[in-house]
Formats: C-alpha cells, structure tokens, sequence
C-alpha cells in the first residue's frame, strides 16, 4: 500500500569506503536504492524529504553525525535513521536513541542485520495505529489481548503475546534475534546460548496447528520469519 | 589492637622505650650498687679497724671502753662483747658468739638476736677476734640503718626511674602513632589503588622524610604502570577495534559470495568460514564490551534498581531454555532487594552466570538463582549442580579468555565471566565463586561501604 510517490532511496553516511562498499553492495542486491552521502548531503536531502531512511555512522570524519541528527529532528524532519556505531555501550546507545535515532547497531555486524534492521524501518512508514494484527487465519487482538488461530482461541503467556506481537507487526520480514531480544526482551547485549530459539520453538508449539507448515519459519544464518501467506 | 602491636612503627617504638628504660635502669642501678658497695666497705673497715685497735687492750679497760662505746658511740658499733676461751660472754650487749670465723675479718650475718630485742632478728656484721689471753673480742654493727639507707636510694632512683619510663612511653606512642597514621594512609591509598582506582596517589606531605621518599617513588613507578597498561590494553582495544570493519567486510562478502555460487563444496568451505568469522565477531564484541565496561565512562545511567525484579524477569527468560535441557530451576527472591546501579548492565552480569550455569549443568540437574540480602548487603547468588570447577582452575576462572578444560567443549567467548566480574566491580560488588558440590556457585556480593 506504498504511496507511487514515496522515496526509495536509502542514504548511508559512513566513511570507512570498504565498510560502505559492502553496505551498499548488499542493500543493492536486495532491491534498495543505496546512495553514499557526507552528513551536510545527507541532511539536505532529508530536509527535502528525497531519503525512504537513512544509515549514519556515529562517528564520520571526526564529526559526531548526532548532532547533525538532533538538528534534523527538531527541524521536525521524520525520516527513519539507523545509526551505527563503534560505541557498544549502553550510554551511547541510549544517547543515540535519544538525538532521535530509530535504531542502532553496533560494529561488528552481520549484514543479515543490518538488512533486517533497514527492511524494518522501511516498513515502519506503513505501520497504523490498529488494534487487530492478522496473518492467514491466526488473529490478534491488541485490546482484548486474544489470540485466535482459525476461531480456536490461544492461550499465551504475557512474553508469549509480545513475541507473537512483534512478528505480526513484521510479517515476511527476516527478524534477527538480536532485534527480538532488543525489543521483546528490552536486553542490549549478545547471548551465548538459544535461549530465543527456545522461546520461538515453545510459541509455534502453541500457534502452529498439527501436520500444517509452521507460520514462523527459520531463516538460515539470520533469524526468523512470519510466513506473510500462511 | 594486636594488628596495631604488628606494625613496624609501633615495633620500633617499643625497641626505642625498652633501650631507654634499660639504659636508665643500667644507669640508676649502677649509682645505686656504688653507693651501697662503698657504704658497706666503710662499714666493714670501721669495724676491722676497731677490733685491730683494741686487740691489745686490757680486760678492764676493754669493758669500759665497751661501755662508752654502747652508750655514746651510736653510730658506729652497736655490739660489742668479750668471750671467754668457752665461747661464753664475759660482758658487752651479745649472749651468744655469732657462728663466724674469729679471723679479724668482718662478716655478714644474716640475723642476729637482740639481746633485750625479744624476738628481733636484723642484719648485722660482726668481727671476730682473738685476744692474746684467749678470750674473743666480737664488735658488730647493726645493717638496720644502712638497709633503710639503701632503701632510700632505691625508692629515690625508682621516682626518678618512673617519670623517665613514662616520658619514653609516651614519646614512643607519639611516634608510633604518627609513623602508623601516615603508614594507614598509604596502606589505605595502596589497597584502593589495587582495587582499581588507578589514577590515585600515594600522600606525599612536605617533610622529606623516608616516608616521604618511599611515597614519592611508589608514585612515580604508579604513573608507569599505568601508562603502560594504558598502552598494553589501547594494543589489544585497538586490535579489536581495526578488527571490527574487516570482520564486517570479510562476513559480508563471504555472505554475498554464497549467493552468487552453486558450487557445492565452495559453498561448504565459505559457510565453514562463515562460522568462524561469526566466532571471531563474538569475540571482538565481547572484548570491546569489556573494555568498555572496565574502562570507559562511567555509565551515567545509575539510578535504584530492584534486584528482586531484575532476577525474577531474567527467570522466566531463562526457565524454557533449562526446560527444553530437563534442568530444574528455581528462584528464591526477597523483595525488594534495591541497589543503585545500571539496569541494563546488572541485566547482563546476572544473565552470564544464567546462561552459563545451564550451559555447565547436565539433564536432570538444578539451577538455583536467589537474590537476598545478608548482613545488609545485596546478594546475587545463581547455583547449579553441573561439572563445577576444578580446584586448580578456580583462580583462572576470571581471566580474560579462561575457558575451563571441560568448559572447551562447550561454546563461547571465554570473556562471560570477565564481562559480568567488570560489570560487578562497576557497581562495587565482588563476584566470587563457591563449590556447590557437585557444580559451581557464583555470587555477586555487594562490598561493605
């Protein structure tokens, strides 16, 4: 339901050339519009809104690109912006958060992620304020805090809900564990156990019906994803 | 108190009050000895002397000479008697001859009967000697007087000997004290300074004295040590830091490689080299994170956080993992249990030893997590009934990369404990491991204020 008339373009702001080449290389490979921008270029094309979302390192040529970002925010400039960063800490996550940041990822990164993070965002333009999420016959409501899989009502536990939630609001999207235990879980740092798979695998368990394909399939070397035609 | 009789400066000072007491004492004693020696000598001379003089004399003379002598001579001979060649008195003040050699020489008697004393007994010497008739001439004097003489000059030398010892005692306690405060201070600085406050100082006050120096010196070597810890570990944090882009770059290509071919044992290859790349990321970031924890700013992000609630959430995160492994896990919580931290870090250090006690403990086994608070302070404690730790290997466990020899065969960055023991210092706990006997108990203890 995109309108013809929105941007596609995706600008990265990122100064390590080989680091770049790759971004753009793997976001093109994918479909996307990818073009490379100093912060002063990527801050005029947004104000003109020519940006679908931007990716900004946190640091480009010695210049911290938030301030930049903070300016654009209180111009009320809305584009979508995943900042990168070579700061893991939480402090500067939280302070990228709050200059008005969407997301924020930390080097090292896999490609997987830092797609799924961008289809993420792109996707978020077309997110409304509803109060019923549907794939194929499974059905939730956000009010009633229900869950029916074709009329058969589901009984989920509160973590259960906000998971089934998250992937209802991202369907046929790749969702990488770390973005369901940043915002499922509210967890900033890597596991070295399974403990998401468990958890998925606990939830199909209840949503999945006997003998069909499950609805959240795994996607290799990614994550997971809400089959959008179950 | 006995940790205060240890020091060295209290040592020192109590040599400095023995040396001076006993020199005084040595002093004193030695006045005292030449003064009751040469009291004696006179005494013994004036007696040899008289019996020399009056050898010779005739009985009769003898006697009345005794008599003035007795009467009127107090000072100086208080006995005086004449015996008979029997041993018995003829007259003078003594019934019986002393039991001493009649040699002329004077000898101390230890008691004498006082004739009319009754029971009296005191010190005396006595002279003997024989008379040219036979009989023996015994002159004695009473030690009475020069005993309480003596005992004078001895209270006198113990007055002064009293003062003396207290004013060295109290000298040595000054010192003592003062030598100990300063050294409390440096030991105080040196055991914060261990405990990770680098950029603290040893006091160096303006006297130039040892103390001085020494702290002077430890400074300076400090200031050394800390630049070249701050150089060993910008090394390995800029290692990891330049390490970060290629690892990026090197996965991505890998990744975008893997689409492009259908080349089967290609594909193998790049994916087992995907794995391993994976692993080195792992471990950058973890390193990074650390580093990070340990030596970045602190986290601004402090404010009162609920260790009860912290525990009970990271509980359910966990529970499905231990049940799909068929261990047992339980939460003993006493609510609220309230510290003032970062959430999201005490998040993180609680969720290592999690993670990692159902990583160590095998099916069927338990993993307890509670959180209390003993003798006022807070107490996270995760127990697990799994292979434990080696004795031998206990003290390793904290250390960057440690991974214990059964702990191999199980995944990871070796950096877990590293992380959750920076993050618990951050917050001034201490991170301690226990045997649970079987499997391991690692608890997070808050330090004493």
């Amino acid at each position: 339901m995109r309108p013809t008339s929105r941007p596609q373009t995706i600008l990265l702001v990122e100064d390590e050339t080989e680091l770049a080449t790759e971004i753009k290389a793997e976001l093109e490979t994918r479909g996307h519009l990818v073009r490379a921008a100093s912060i002063a270029q990527a801050a005029d094309a947004a104000r003109v809104g020519d940006a679908a979302i931007m990716i900004m390192d946190r640091i480009v040529f010695g210049e911290d690109s938030l301030v930049t970002l903070e300016v654009l925010r209180k111009e009320g400039v809305k584009v979508p912006v995943l900042v990168i960063s070579a700061l893991a800490s939480v402090d500067e996550r939280v302070k990228g958060l709050k200059a008005g940041g969407d997301d924020y990822l930390t080097k090292p990164f896999a490609m997987v992620e830092l797609v799924a993070r961008v289809d993420a965002l792109m996707r978020r333009l077309d997110d409304v304020r509803t109060t019923k999420l549907r794939v194929g016959d499974l059905e939730m409501d956000l009010i009633e805090k229900t869950v029916y899989r074709g009329g058969t009502k589901i009984d989920l536990l509160p973590r259960e809900f906000r998971l089934m939630e998250y992937f209802l609001r991202h369907p046929g999207r790749v969702i990488t564990r770390a973005m369901l235990l940043e915002d499922v879980w509210q967890y900033h740092f890597s596991l070295e156990t399974n403990v998401v798979d468990v958890h998925i695998s606990n939830l199909r368990k209840k949503i999945d019906t006997k003998g069909a394909p499950s609805l959240i399939v795994n996607i290799r070397g990614a994550g997971f994803m809400l089959s959008a035609h179950a | 108190m006995l940790e205060f009789f240890r020091s060295s400066a209290v040592r020192v000072a109590l040599a400095f009050v023995l040396v001076t007491t006993a020199a005084t004492t040595a002093v004193f004693g030695l006045v005292y000895l030449e003064i009751r020696e040469a009291n004696e000598a006179r005494n013994r001379l004036i007696l040899e002397a008289e019996a020399a003089k009056s050898v010779d004399r005739p009985v009769d003379e003898l006697r009345s000479a005794f008599e003035v002598r007795l009467t009127h001579d107090l000072r100086r001979i208080d006995y005086a008697a004449l015996f008979d060649s029997d041993h018995k008195v003829m007259f003078g003040n003594i019934d019986t001859l002393p039991a001493i050699p009649v040699d002329g020489k004077s000898h101390y008697v230890t008691a004498t009967s006082v004739p009319g004393g009754g029971n009296l007994r005191e010190p005396a010497v006595f002279v003997a000697r024989a008379r040219p008739d036979g009989t023996i001439m015994v002159l004695g004097r009473s030690l009475l007087e020069s005993l309480a003489f003596r005992r004078i000059v001895q209270s006198a030398l113990l007055a002064g000997l009293a003062p003396m010892l207290l004013l060295a005692l109290g000298i040595g306690a000054f010192f003592a004290r003062r030598a100990s405060r300063r050294l409390t201070i440096i030991h105080d600085a040196i055991a914060r300074i261990m405990k990770g406050d680098t950029q603290l100082r040893l006091p160096v006050g303006s006297r130039h004295d040892t103390i001085d120096k020494i702290s002077r010196d430890v400074n300076l070597m400090l200031d050394e040590i800390v630049r070249l810890l701050v150089q060993l570990k910008g090394v390995g944090d800029n290692i990891a830091h330049d390490l970060r882009s290629p690892l990026a770059v090197v996965h991505a290509q890998l990744e975008r490689g893997l689409e492009s071919s259908n080349d089967e044992q290609l594909r193998g290859s790049v994916k087992q080299a995907l794995t391993h790349i994976d692993r080195a990321m792992l471990t950058v970031t973890a390193l990074l994170r650390l580093a990070d924890v340990e030596y970045g700013p602190k986290s601004n992000n402090f404010k009162s956080i609920d260790l009860s609630a912290i525990c009970t959430e990271l509980f359910e995160f966990y529970e499905p993992l231990a049940t799909s492994k068929s261990i047992r896990m339980t939460l003993e919580t006493q609510s609220p249990v309230r510290i003032v931290g970062d959430g999201d870090l005490m998040r993180e250090a609680v969720s290592n030893l999690i993670g990692n006690a159902i990583k160590f403990t095998p099916e069927n086994g338990t993993v307890g997590i509670s959180v209390t608070r003993e003798d006022g302070l807070p107490v996270v404690r995760v127990r697990d009934t799994g292979i434990g730790v080696e004795p031998a290997e206990r003290d390793k466990i904290f250390q960057r990369f440690y991974r214990t020899a059964s702990g191999h065969r199980v995944p990871g960055s070796g950096l877990g404990l590293s992380i959750t023991a920076a993050i618990a210092n951050l917050h001034e706990f201490d991170l301690r491991f226990d045997d649970n006997d079987p499997g391991a108990v690692f608890e997070m203890v808050g330090r004493k204020k």
